[in-house]
C-alpha cells in the first residue's frame, strides 16, 4: 500500500529537507502508530489474543489463521514475541515502521480501520535491510 | 477582446496545462487505486490523492525536466551555434554580444525596461533574469521531486517490509535517477530535434520556423 499525505509543495519540501534522514509523518499519524504498537505489545504480554488481533490488519489476521489453522486470538498467543518498547516511529504515506528497543521491527498500514499492524516480530536480513525484506514472525 | 487576442498564446497553454494537470489527477488516482486493490489495500479519495507525494512526485519530475531544458537552452544558445537553424543565433554572434546590440545602459531607449537602463548590478541581474528564474524553478522542482519521491519510495519499501532510506541515500538511488533521467532524455531529444529539424522543415507563419522559402543554410531567422 502506498500514498503519502502531502499538504502543499512548499511545506512538503521544507519538511522533507528538515527531516533529513529521519522519517517524518504527521504528528497524529505518528501518535496513532505508536498507540497501535503499544496496544499490541500490552495485549501480547497479557495473553489477550482478542485485543492483540484487533491491532492486526485483516490480511495479517487471515494469513495467521491460515498458517496456524486456528482462530487468530488463539494463534497469536502462541507466537513468541520479545518484549520491547517503541524506540522509533517512521511514517510514509499509508505505511509505517516501528522499531522496538529489542531490535525488532513492526510494519503498519493505514486502512479503513485506521492504522493496523501488517507484520510483527520482524528482524532485518543480514546487512541489507533496504534490499531484502525483514524476516517477520507474523505478516500478511 | 483585442487585448485578449494579444495574449492567446499564454492563455491557450495555461488552459491546456490546467486541463492536463487535472486530467492527470483523475487518471493517477484511478491508477493508484487499481494498484491498491491489487495489493488488497484500501482506495483513497481524489482529494487525498492530489495532496499525496505519489501525485506530486509524478508532477514535479516532469516540471524539473522542463525547466532544466529551458535553462540549458537559454544559456546554451548564448554560445552554441547550429548552422541553418532558426533556433540558433547567426554564426558570427556567439557570446553575450555588445551593449549596443543588447540595448543596455546608455544604449537603452525610452521603452526599454527600467533595469536595462539602470546600469550596475540591476542591469547585470536583469540581463540574466531569464536564466536565473528558469534555473531556480528547475532546482526547486528537482528538490521537490527528491523529497516527494523519497516519501513515495519509502512507502513502497515499508509496504514490502523493507527498511526506508534517508534523503541522502535516496539521492543516490536508482529510483531517483530513473525518474530524473527518463525525463531528461526526452527533453534533450525534443530540443535537439527542434534545432535540427527546423533547418530543413518549415511551418508557415510560425516564429519557430524559417520562412518557407528561406534557404537551408540561413541561420537565426524567423518565419
Amino acid at each position: 500500500m502506498r500514498v503519502l499525505r502531502a499538504r502543499g509543495i512548499v511545506p512538503i519540501v521544507l519538511l522533507g529537507v528538515a527531516c533529513g534522514g529521519a522519517g517524518c509523518g504527521g504528528g497524529t499519524d505518528v501518535a496513532e502508530v505508536r498507540a497501535v504498537s503499544e496496544r499490541f505489545s500490552a495485549a501480547a504480554e497479557a495473553n489477550d489474543g482478542e485485543r492483540a488481533c484487533a491491532q492486526l490488519t485483516p490480511q495479517t489476521r487471515a494469513q495467521l489463521e491460515e498458517q496456524e489453522q486456528r482462530q487468530c486470538r488463539e494463534a497469536i498467543t502462541g507466537v513468541r514475541l520479545e518484549a520491547g518498547s517503541v524506540a522509533r516511529v517512521q511514517v510514509y504515506a499509508l505505511n509505517a515502521m516501528v522499531e522496538l528497543s529489542n531490535g525488532e521491527a513492526e510494519f503498519l498500514e493505514q486502512g479503513q480501520e485506521g492504522w493496523r499492524l501488517s507484520a510483527v516480530g520482524c528482524t532485518p536480513q543480514k546487512d541489507k535491510p533496504r534490499d531484502q525484506p525483514y524476516d517477520c514472525q507474523v505478516e500478511d | 477582446m483585442k487585448a485578449l487576442r494579444n495574449h492567446t498564446l499564454s492563455l491557450f497553454f495555461a488552459a491546456i496545462f490546467l486541463a492536463t494537470l487535472i486530467g492527470q489527477a483523475f487518471v493517477g488516482q484511478d491508477d493508484f487505486n487499481h494498484a491498491q486493490l491489487a495489493h488488497e489495500g484500501d482506495v483513497i479519495s481524489l482529494g487525498r490523492y492530489v495532496t499525496s507525494s505519489e501525485y506530486w512526485v509524478d508532477v514535479l519530475e516532469n516540471w524539473q525536466s522542463e525547466y532544466l531544458q529551458f535553462t540549458l537552452y537559454v544559456v546554451g544558445t548564448v554560445w552554441l551555434l547550429q548552422r541553418g537553424s532558426p533556433e540558433s543565433k547567426e554564426l558570427d554572434k556567439a557570446g553575450l554580444e555588445s551593449d549596443e546590440d543588447q540595448l543596455v545602459g546608455p544604449h537603452a531607449d525610452e521603452r526599454s525596461p527600467r533595469w536595462a537602463r539602470a546600469g550596475g548590478l540591476r542591469t547585470r541581474l536583469y540581463s540574466n533574469s531569464l536564466l536565473i528564474v528558469m534555473g531556480a524553478i528547475w532546482i526547486a522542482s528537482w528538490l521537490g521531486q527528491s523529497v516527494t519521491g523519497r516519501i513515495a519510495y519509502n512507502a513502497e519499501q515499508l509496504d514490502h517490509h523493507l527498511a526506508p532510506v534517508d534523503w541522502g541515500v535516496y539521492l543516490g538511488s536508482s529510483d531517483f535517477w530513473n525518474r530524473t533521467l527518463q525525463n531528461w532524455q526526452s527533453e534533450f531529444l525534443a530540443v535537439g530535434s527542434m534545432a535540427v529539424l527546423s533547418i530543413y522543415l518549415r511551418q508557415r507563419g510560425s516564429p519557430e520556423s524559417k520562412p518557407v522559402g528561406a534557404p537551408h543554410d540561413a541561420t537565426g531567422i524567423e518565419g
